[in-house]
């Protein structure tokens, strides 16, 4: 024996082996290439942010992570099990929120959680005293009895999560979880996905809100057309793709057309929001444009994930 | 052929699917059960004392019988096959479209195949059950002295309604991956149903046509019901119960992997 192994236990997150390992995922559905060779991790206690425009690829990485597609190359693997080779393992260590509501609507609340438990083998242990923690942790006590329609929206997703944790899992997807919901509601729902962290889960999450993304994540992972454009912090992905400050100048300020000229010289597109440009600069150009323009009036303000997807929308798909 | 189909039906992820359809039938089957105790019941009334003291005996195997007698082992037959068909059809349709459960078990340890075998499975045990009512409705009239059936035969019956229910429920689904929506749902009532029924001797014996003759020997409908009526009637077991079965395991063998396929690209948008 040669130097001395840590104890599992010691294992930092990051150490250990992820509870969610994708390699080289491609997938095209009729002739079009809808994931091309994406590569994702996720460990436990974790919370990644799966992000990108509409197409990018997000709901059939994901929709192959969960089993409900066929990747035509590359390898999924959740907690050491192959999805393919080792389905039945793989499955039980997996959990999944879908973005449409999909409990079942001929059973009450607890009933849902029951009947769900019921799909998983091994079978779940003191399933009675889990749901009842799952009613409490999730707010759901009071409506246990109730059919999952008479719910409110927030409620309904309350329960789709429990749902999806009932069997204890170790990797989470949720797939917008909170699209369609009050503030209130959402919050609510964040506290859920910060406590699966806490729980120790790996959690996969997409969201086209880009204040929950950044609030949430650990990590996020930006696909753009089938591929994975980069990945990181929140700052490092708005370092890396946007820039480091953003200019929002009015368009029809009187020196535009030579700001546009300008920008179009250094091959920057600006982004038109209503009636302003946004373009986004480096600390060196931000000084060249201030010496140039001196007499401009403009905001200049950080970069958000907001101006990540409209750079992203001004990139050709490689 | 490719078996491997079949495979699942043996899963216990199957049986849980079939135990969540059997769980939420059982909540309700109060209501549940007025269609199968009622149905034959007003059948039986209606056309086998109503419409049969009408007409004279029927000419039926060489042999004159009563129009109820002739009619009860139909009935017995028809509702498996309309059990059977409607389950996998419209309320397997509802679960999958409007309800969504499908996808709520398939975020699970459930696969499709398990959700196809789990509604198959179900479709053809509640036939099958409400076959056997029809038998306790059919036994009621035999106690009034209205009909005389052999009993004693009903063992030999159960399990090939079975099987045949599990075929028609295969030809449900085929619906089911097909109908690109609800108001689509009367085309299996016409294309099936409707030819099917009423080539089946299940209501009156068909007319002595060589070509429809010949045709409907591939009616699995018509070889069950004439199976049944031989067998309850007559008390003989006749090559129309192993036709009615041979058909029934051609169909599902038939039908099974097509069944997956259209639904998998149903389901998934994948084949």
């Amino acid at each position: 024996m040669t130097g001395v192994q840590p104890e599992p236990s010691v294992l930092t997150a990051v150490e250990a082996p992820p509870l969610l390992e994708v390699r080289g995922l491609k997938k095209s559905l009729g002739n079009k290439q809808v994931v091309d060779g994406i590569d994702l991790s996720c460990h436990a206690g974790e919370v990644i942010g799966l992000l990108g425009p509409n197409g990018a690829g997000k709901t059939t990485s994901l929709r192959m992570c969960y089993g409900f597609l066929r990747p035509d190359a590359g390898s999924i693997r959740i907690a050491g099990h192959d999805l393919v080779t080792d389905g039945d393992k793989a499955r039980r260590a997996l959990g999944v929120c879908t973005q449409d509501d999909t409990f079942d609507s001929d059973f009450t609340v607890r009933g849902n959680l029951e009947q769900t438990a019921r799909y998983y083998r091994p079978a779940i242990e003191g399933l009675s005293a889990r749901i009842d923690a799952l009613l409490k942790q999730f707010g759901l006590s009071e409506f246990a009895n109730q059919k999952p329609g008479t719910l409110s929206g927030g409620y309904k997703r309350r329960l789709m999560i429990a749902r999806a944790v009932v069997h204890r899992p170790k990797v989470v997807f949720l797939d917008e979880p909170t699209t369609g919901l009050d503030p209130h509601a959402r919050m609510g729902v964040w506290e859920l996905v910060s406590q699966l962290r806490t729980d120790g889960m790996a959690v996969v999450l997409t969201t086209h809100y880009m204040d929950e993304a950044e609030r949430l994540s650990d990590r996020l992972i930006l696909l753009q057309a089938g591929k994975v454009r980069a990945s990181g912090t929140t700052r490092e992905l708005l370092g890396d793709v946007v820039g480091e400050h953003v200019v929002v100048l009015p368009s029809a300020s009187p020196g535009a057309a030579r700001v546009e000229a300008w920008l179009r010289v250094r091959g920057i597109p600006p982004a038109t929001v209503l009636a302003d440009w946004h373009f986004a600069l480096d600390a060196a150009g931000l000084a060249l444009f201030v010496s140039a323009f001196p007499e401009l009036r403009y905001e200049v303000r950080p970069p958000t994930l907001d101006d990540l997807f409209l750079a992203l929308s001004h990139e050709e798909p490689s | 052929m490719n078996f491997t189909v079949f495979r699942p039906a043996l899963d216990w992820q199957s049986r849980a699917v079939l135990g969540r359809h059997l769980r939420v039938h059982l909540r309700n089957w109060h209501t549940a059960a007025l269609p199968p105790v009622f149905e034959p019941l007003v059948l039986l009334l209606a056309f086998g004392v109503g419409l049969g003291r009408q007409i004279n005996d029927l000419k039926w195997a060489g042999a004159s019988v009563d129009y109820l007698s002739y009619l009860a082992p139909g009935i017995l037959g028809y509702t498996a096959f309309m059990t059977a068909f409607f389950q996998s059809l419209f309320s397997a349709y509802m679960r999958m479209h409007f309800q969504k459960s499908w996808e709520g078990q398939l975020t699970t340890q459930i696969r499709l195949e398990h959700v196809i075998w789990g509604e198959l499975l179900w479709a053809a045990t509640l036939a099958t059950f409400y076959a056997l009512i029809v038998c306790l409705v059919l036994m009621g009239f035999g106690i009034a002295d209205a009909l005389t059936l052999h009993w004693a035969w009903l063992p030999i019956a159960i399990p090939l309604l079975f099987l045949a229910a599990l075929a028609f429920s295969a030809v449900g689904l085929l619906f089911t991956a097909l109908l690109p929506s609800i108001d689509h749902m009367g085309l299996p009532f016409f294309l099936v149903i409707l030819p099917v029924g009423f080539s089946s001797s299940t209501y009156f014996p068909l007319p002595e046509v060589p070509w429809l003759k010949a045709i409907v020997q591939f009616n699995p409908l018509h070889q069950l019901t004439e199976g049944l009526r031989y067998l309850l009637l007559a008390g003989q077991p006749t090559s129309h119960l192993a036709a009615a079965a041979g058909l029934s395991a051609l169909i599902l063998l038939i039908l099974l992997p097509i069944d997956l396929r259209l639904l998998r690209k149903r389901v998934f948008g994948d084949a």
